[in-house]
């Protein structure tokens, strides 16, 4: 039987203990999150603590749809949320709200508005947001506060362990000067610091090795780091089919994203 | 290549098999031909040269948006393939995906360096024949004087 807010916002997500990662991002900011996971067309809940109190971002599609703070609901919650300068955050299991989407804007605008914030504010986000570490059940009592018509779609079977610490992985939109998206159909979404005959190595190369691996029966293609005299590019398949990749700065420490990859 | 190569460069490829999940390998040269293997039978020639064409064009790709390939690591749901430029041509090694990826440079690059020199001679050799072309026939061409019909010369 579907939901309200499954018929609004799409199926609802797995659980993260069946497939995925835990992680712990020292160092990270929210800015990077947000860059991250819309860049991953993910769809997710992040719950952030921070020092305003807890608050709740929702990713979907490559946009941040929703966000709820004790105060604040939709755009001005996220902006609430993008302005605290140090806490923590996690994936969360938290229910998706039955009203569906409360903001309309790109994420880029949202930290367009954020950046704005905090220039008038004169104060910094992009400083050390330590990663999650184990939130105090204290904590977490503060958050419940269920907006108007949500449905608890919390999943009994969610594992919520704390995560055991892993490296830092201090990875900022800074750190990639080059992204480029792209369709199944090698159409480019996007494509920021890239040429484009450079997408359309991009396209060509990702075929070749996903031929390769069917010529030798080694069956889906699922990211390739390539090693160059001086630096490095990694292009990874999504689960839609979309491609993306990534030149990173020649000085970040890759391992993380290699992890994450499989690589 | 209908010989699996050389054998000290087979020799080399063997030494790469000391890194757990390292299923075999094979080399080709810069223009794709396949000049040693050392990987199971399951993988045949023709689809390791239709490989190493393939990888050749993946290497030329970048360096048509001005990247030099020096080595790359493909991962696929269970195995990896991991390739290392060696200036004549290229080492592909075939492994498991929870291979041991340091491990694996350190041996690729040693086999690599150690099997440089056997690589640009076959490199520079021309392909080994795989048969004498046929000499092209074109009946109601032969020679003055052998021309028949049913046994009888004719003009």
């Amino acid at each position: 039987m579907s939901t309200g807010v499954e018929r609004e916002l799409g199926p609802t997500p797995q659980p993260a203990s069946a497939i995925g990662f835990h992680a712990q991002l020292e160092g990270a900011s929210l800015w990077d999150l947000v860059q991250m996971e819309c860049l991953a067309r993910s769809r997710l809940v992040v719950q952030v603590t921070g020092e305003g109190g807890v608050g709740y971002l929702y990713f979907d599609g490559g946009h941040v749809v929703h966000a709820a703070t004790a105060r604040r609901l939709g755009q001005a919650a996220a902006l609430e949320i993008l302005g605290w300068t140090r806490g923590t955050f996690r994936a969360s299991d938290r229910s998706w709200p039955s009203s569906g989407p409360t903001i309309d804007v790109s994420h880029e605008s949202l930290l367009l508005h954020a950046a704005k914030d905090r220039d008038e504010r004169g104060a910094s986000n992009l400083v050390a947001f330590p990663g999650r570490v184990t939130i105090a059940p204290e904590d977490v009592e503060v958050l419940e506060i269920e907006e108007e018509g949500e449905e608890d779609m919390r999943n009994p079977n969610i594992d919520d362990t704390p995560v055991p610490p892993v490296p830092p992985r201090g990875e900022s939109p800074a750190d990639f000067p080059v992204m480029v998206r792209l369709s199944a159909q090698g159409a480019v979404l996007r494509n920021k610091g890239g040429s484009e005959e450079l997408a359309e190595a991009t396209a060509y190369g990702h075929r070749l090795v996903q031929l390769t691996g069917e010529l030798l029966g080694l069956e889906q293609f699922v990211a390739i780091e390539c090693t160059f005299a001086s630096d490095h590019f990694i292009i990874f398949s999504e689960k839609d089919g979309e491609i993306v990749a990534l030149r990173p700065r020649p000085e970040l420490n890759l391992q993380p994203l290699r992890d994450r990859l499989g690589l | 290549m209908g010989a699996a190569g050389s054998a000290g460069l087979v020799a080399s490829l063997a030494t790469l098999k000391d890194v757990n999940g390292i299923m075999g390998s094979f080399v080709f040269t810069e223009d794709g031909r396949l000049v040693a293997r050392e990987i199971s039978p399951l993988f045949d020639d023709t689809a390791l040269t239709e490989a190493s064409g393939r990888l050749t064009r993946l290497r030329e790709t970048f360096a048509a948006v001005g990247d030099r390939l020096d080595a790359a690591v493909v991962r696929f749901r269970d195995h990896k393939l991991y390739l290392k430029v060696l200036g004549a041509g290229m080492l592909c090694i075939v492994a498991e995906g929870a291979v041991n990826m340091p491990a694996l440079r350190m041996a690729a690059n040693l086999v690599g360096r150690r099997i440089v020199p056997a690589l640009e001679r076959a490199a520079h050799e021309p392909p080994l024949p795989t048969q004498a072309p046929a000499p092209e026939r074109q009946p109601g061409l032969a020679p003055p004087g052998m021309r028949r019909f049913r046994g009888r010369p004719v003009e």
